[in-house]
């Protein structure tokens, strides 16, 4: 069976000057002849193929070229080098509320966003009542879209375009938009695409919306495929690779350097280096330092956050009254999280040394670690908390 | 993707598109379709009273008025053609779909909207033969030949500026310019007669009129409209109507050409 996208070589380049606005003028000075003009790669000699159910997560920082690829594959950019071929139906989610004309209707409207993604009228018609409810319009269906809020006009748009019904979807971070509650319905749709056997390919720069979805990734950074795999593999090499302001992370570090971090080791239970460790079982931070002088009274801090950039957990040595002898040459410091309580999910760790008086940060290594976390168990969220039932009848 | 699979494969997305041009040319407005009919009368209105007072008579009115309606269409199409594309870079860039349905369903609401027009005009016309009179010429069964032909020079224009406003965007300025140029070589509020008149010492300038495609078309609506207009069977025409084919077949191959880089382009 053929794969439902293959991908050859795929190239596009953009001339970064003139290409935008020639005019009569440009073209009687330079003549019809194309200049050598600089070429940008916006994506550059990518080839794989997404076999035909599967779902397949595009991740790189802003500007890598993600975007272009999903045009590339969608059809709306023509490549410069080697080509796409798609077998079976595509609707892309890149185009919520594409072609909505501001003075139609929002009933008008979905008759026209759904011509242009190809469902025919009766099917259309048949199904309003579905659109309506899913995109929760009811009262406003035929008021001039212009009224509506941008929140309302992609809902519309989400509701039409999933109607569709396609073997391919292609969506590219239109989920972050909209309420919680929309989002929620939209993740429910495409689960549900999902096990009717769709193919999906998902752009985004939710690491942990990637996770839960798709079965691999790809990392693409300055227009290239670096990477791919695994999601959690990748995730962890995209992170690594490429740290820089994700979301709400923001992978920096700082400081002083009198005291420095100079090698830092997350370990299990068994005391080999990983990056994903159990829920329940031990997590070790061994931290090694070098003091430059001698520092008296430093503090070493941790603190914790969710791949989604969400702060859950800070503490230091001066909080937990933990004595810190003065700081001379190099040492290590060992921090235990026994038992981890985190569920399942990624997570970042901070590091810091700071004085007593939180005045001077010595060394802060911002959202710097990542790991994951695996739950055998069942239960849901972020943290595991001791509970207990007491059921009394009658 | 050839012209009739967009028509048929996309039929749908043509019709709506199409509706949406009609739906949204007069919403708002008071008056709506009756624009369509107002604008062509006001300016008859207006060449008459000038060119009378100008040149003196010996135009029929009713031809005029044919000659005003008929270009009034090839003006709509030039326009929305000029903008058929870049007036809709949203969809260009984020859905594919053959591009060239854009300047198609512009071309054909402005068909629409100027068959609805003729139904007013038909009347008027009568009451102008009734006044002269002047009859309709038996002929008039050919009106949809002549319709077809004027529809596929202007579905040639509207191809043609479609893209070259993507690619050049002096395009919509200079059209301007030469909309206004055309207008005046054009037998619009004048006909092949008074040419000829006019041009008595010049026999060739006549000729020289025949190689403007709109030339042909007016006068075709005239001869097959009002008895005893000829309609001028020369062989400069033929070539015009030739000229004509050729150009859509070009326009056509232009398009398709320039279209894949309409999106790296908007």
């Amino acid at each position: 069976m053929n794969p439902a996208i293959e991908i050859e070589n795929l190239g596009k380049s953009y001339r970064l000057r003139g290409v935008a606005k020639a005019s009569i003028r440009d073209l009687l000075v330079r003549g019809w002849k194309r200049e050598q003009a600089e070429l940008f790669w916006a994506l550059r000699e990518v080839s794989f193929n997404v076999p035909r159910g599967a779902s397949v997560g595009v991740v790189g920082p802003n500007g890598s070229g993600k975007s272009s690829l999903l045009g590339l594959i969608a059809g709306t950019i023509t490549p410069t080098t080697g080509a796409v071929r798609t077998h079976g139906s595509i609707s892309s989610l890149l185009e919520l509320g594409a072609g909505f004309h501001p003075d139609l209707s929002g009933r008008e409207n979905v008759f026209l966003n759904a011509a242009v993604l190809g469902i025919p009228r009766e099917d259309v018609a048949r199904r309003m009542d579905h659109i309506i409810e899913f995109s929760g319009l009811r009262d406003f269906i035929d008021m001039p879209v212009k009224n509506y809020s941008s929140g309302m006009y992609v809902r519309l748009g989400f509701a039409v375009a999933v109607e569709m019904n396609p073997d391919i979807l292609l969506v590219d971070e239109v989920l972050a938009v909209g309420d919680l509650a929309f989002q929620m319905k939209c993740f429910d749709r495409i689960r549900d695409f999902q096990k009717r056997g769709k193919t999906i390919l998902l752009v985004t720069h939710d690491l942990v919306a990637v996770e839960q979805f798709c079965d691999e990734l790809k990392l693409i950074h300055h227009g290239r495929l670096v990477a791919q795999g695994n999601p959690s593999d990748v995730i962890l090499t995209y992170l690594k690779t490429y740290m820089a302001r994700i979301g709400n992370l923001n992978v920096e570090e700082h400081g002083t350097r009198e005291v420095e971090f100079t090698d830092v080791r997350l370990r299990d239970e068994s005391g080999a280096e990983t990056g994903t460790f159990i829920t329940g079982r031990r997590l070790v931070v061994e931290i090694r330092y070098r003091a430059h002088r001698r520092v008296e009274q430093a503090v070493f801090g941790f603190s914790l956050k969710t791949g989604n950039g969400f702060f859950i957990y800070g503490t230091n040595t001066q909080i937990m009254n933990v004595p810190v002898p003065p700081l001379e040459g190099e040492g290590t410091v060992r921090l235990a999280l026994d038992p981890l309580s985190l569920m399942e999910g990624k997570y970042f760790l901070s590091l810091a040394i700071h004085s007593w008086d939180h005045a001077t940060q010595y060394h802060r290594r911002e959202d710097w670690y990542p790991f994951a976390v695996k739950n055998p168990g069942t239960a849901h969220g972020v943290f595991q908390l001791p509970c207990a039932w007491t059921i009394a009848p009658g | 993707m050839s012209l009739a699979a967009a028509f048929t494969r996309h039929r749908e997305l043509l019709l709506n598109l199409t509706g949406r041009e009609l739906k949204l040319r007069y919403r708002g407005s008071a008056l709506g379709f009756l624009w369509s009919v107002l604008i062509p009368l006001f300016m008859a209105l207006i060449y008459v009273v000038f060119l009378r007072l100008l040149g003196g008579r010996g135009v029929p009115l009713a031809d005029i008025i044919i000659g005003v309606f008929a270009w009034q269409f090839t003006v709509q199409c030039v326009n929305a053609g000029l903008t058929s594309i870049t007036g809709n870079a949203n969809l260009v860039k984020k859905v594919y779909f053959p591009r060239v349905i854009l300047p198609l369903s512009a071309t054909l609401a402005n068909g629409a909207t100027y068959a609805m027009s003729l139904l007013v005009q038909f009347p008027l016309v009568a009451i102008l033969f009734h006044v002269s009179g002047a009859s309709f010429s038996p002929w008039i069964a050919l009106l949809p030949v002549v319709l077809l032909v004027h529809l596929v020079f202007n579905l040639a224009l509207a191809l043609l500026l479609a893209a070259l406003n993507v690619v050049v965007r002096d395009a919509q300025h200079l059209v301007g310019i030469l909309l206004s140029a055309w207008f005046f070589v054009s037998p619009v509020m004048y006909n092949l007669d008074f040419v000829a008149r006019h041009a008595e010492a010049h026999p060739w300038v006549p000729a020289l009129f025949l190689l403007n495609p709109l030339t042909i078309i007016i006068t075709g609506y005239r001869s097959v409209i009002t008895a005893g207009t000829a309609f001028p069977a020369e062989p400069m025409t033929f070539l015009t109507l030739a000229a004509i084919g050729l150009f859509f077949l070009f326009a056509y191959r232009l398009f398709q050409r320039l279209q894949k880089d309409f999106a790296d382009l908007l």
